[in-house]
């Protein structure tokens, strides 16, 4: 098992409400997932608790040994002191640079390497901020809202080069877009608002690829399982 | 900026003359107490050359103090950033001790040092020291989560990534807290020298005032004056350059 969480449960520090408990999940098969839900439903608190980025949760989050597991959100920045381009060299493991250059033509950021972070569009910025984390060494990433003020072409485009370059790899994709979550993603978490029970619903979604047909009876059956248990 | 602020303190010292002046005129009060302008004038250009050279040496124990003090508190500070155990002792004793007035605190360091360099030295140093700390403390304990978060996650941070990345997101405050201590710097000088030194502007004016000699103090203030605009506008206008280099984005670099 690459990930199990069990009556997983959680709420702010200080709080006596619950943003979210008994929650059961598993996750086993490499690919692209997502985790969906309204607003306020504690989804990046789940993901961050997934990474370790917050702690305090009650029920059990059980781990393959040794993987590694990020998080990364569209708010994050990049230093400002250097251009992009030079950050990414900083930043990119040895032997990677291949892989950086692939990603970075395939994200559309060639013409932007010498700029500054700061002088970037925010779906220039989501998008190299994204491209930095898929050079490091991780077994999950869980990219939340990473795909952010990106153009649906360019979006399309991105999921199907990441699911190109790391079939190994398990993503955990947070967006509010029902639609690219019913396309792109495997399993979709679909997380309810505290109270709910269950909390949660597995629901499988269309997982296309590049060159795939869209089945729109089947894409309407993942967006009204979605709806529903929404 | 540097021409703003002398113009700023012309306005101000000029429109401190006018309400002496006109209290002055208002109370009917004799030259003793308050001088004539033609007699503040006169008394100026007589002790010009005198109160310049006090003023430079001031100004210089007061730029030096200040250098030091900006060392302490970067190194303090850059320590005390962290939530630890240290780190909360330090940002405790920072804010005990500069809540108790150094200027109490002077006449022992005369009385250990004596009224020479180091004792103005140590008094400006201290009082232009605490305010900086407390500034440097409160910048740098506060995480860039934004940009910490990626070399946190991928285990890339250092300390000295982390203070370069909070130095530069508030370069403009801090560029700001340290030309302001320039003033703190240079009151904590005179005050040391009013209290106990042997030489300086503050000595200066201990004595015009034993002569009751408000003219020389008002010529004494003017040199204080445009020698601290001077400064802190050379002070702003580095910092300005250290931004404008570091920060603004070059547009030689853009495509």
């Amino acid at each position: 098992m690459f990930l199990e969480c069990r009556d997983l449960g959680y709420r702010y520090p200080q709080s006596s409400e619950f943003v979210f408990q008994n929650i059961f999940f598993e996750l086993d098969t490499p690919g692209f997932h997502a985790l969906f839900g309204p607003s306020g439903v504690g989804k990046t608190s789940f993901a961050k608790l997934l990474t370790g980025d917050i702690n305090g949760y009650i029920g059990k989050i059980l781990k393959k040994k040794d993987a590694t597991f990020l998080y990364t959100y569209n708010q994050e920045r990049l230093p400002g002191w250097s251009s992009i381009g030079r950050h990414l060299e900083k930043v990119t493991p040895p032997g990677m640079t291949d892989l950086c250059r692939e990603l970075v033509e395939a994200f559309g950021m060639e013409p932007f390497m010498t700029q500054k972070f700061s002088q970037l569009s925010l779906g220039q910025q989501n998008r190299i901020n994204l491209i930095r984390y898929l050079l490091q060494d991780f077994d999950l990433l869980v990219m939340d809202e990473s795909l952010a003020n990106v153009d649906e072409r360019s979006k399309e485009n991105i999921i199907f080069r990441i699911k190109e370059l790391f079939p190994q790899k398990f993503f955990l994709y947070i967006s509010h877009n029902l639609m690219e979550v019913s396309k792109f993603s495997d399993a979709i978490l679909v997380l309810l608002k505290a109270g709910k029970q269950p909390q949660t619903s597995l629901i499988k979604g269309l997982n296309i690829h590049r060159n795939d047909v869209i089945n729109s009876p089947e894409l309407d059956a993942v967006l009204l399982g979605i709806m529903n248990a929404c | 900026m540097l021409v703003r602020r002398i113009s700023q303190f012309f306005i101000v010292y000029g429109a401190g003359i006018g309400f002496l002046l006109a209290l002055k005129s208002i109370l009917g009060l004799s030259d003793y107490v308050i001088p004539g302008p033609l007699e503040i004038w006169d008394t100026g250009l007589a002790v010009a050359h005198g109160y310049l050279y006090d003023v430079l040496n001031t100004l210089g124990v007061a730029m030096v103090g200040q250098v030091l003090s900006i060392i302490m508190a970067f190194s303090i500070g850059t320590a005390a950033r962290k939530s630890s155990w240290i780190g909360s002792f330090i940002k405790a004793a920072a804010y005990n001790i500069q809540a108790y007035p150094i200027v109490a605190v002077a006449p022992i360091i005369f009385i250990l040092l004596g009224d020479g360099f180091a004792a103005r030295l140590i008094i400006a140093a201290m009082i232009c020291y605490f305010p900086l700390l407390l500034s440097v403390v409160s910048i740098m304990s506060e995480p860039i989560t934004d940009i910490e978060h990626f070399y946190l996650a991928t285990g890339r941070m250092r300390w000295q990534l982390e203070i370069k990345i909070r130095a530069f997101e508030n370069i403009q405050k801090l560029t700001t807290v340290i030309s302001g201590s320039a003033t703190l710097a240079m009151a904590g000088t005179i005050v040391a020298e009013f209290i106990a030194a042997n030489a300086g502007i503050g000595h200066a004016i201990r004595i015009a005032l034993y002569q009751s000699d408000l003219a020389k103090i008002l010529a004494a203030l003017f040199l204080i004056g445009i020698f601290l605009s001077l400064y802190q506008g050379t002070l702003e206008w580095v910092g300005e350059k250290i931004i404008n280099k570091w920060v603004i984005v070059d547009q030689e670099e853009l495509p």
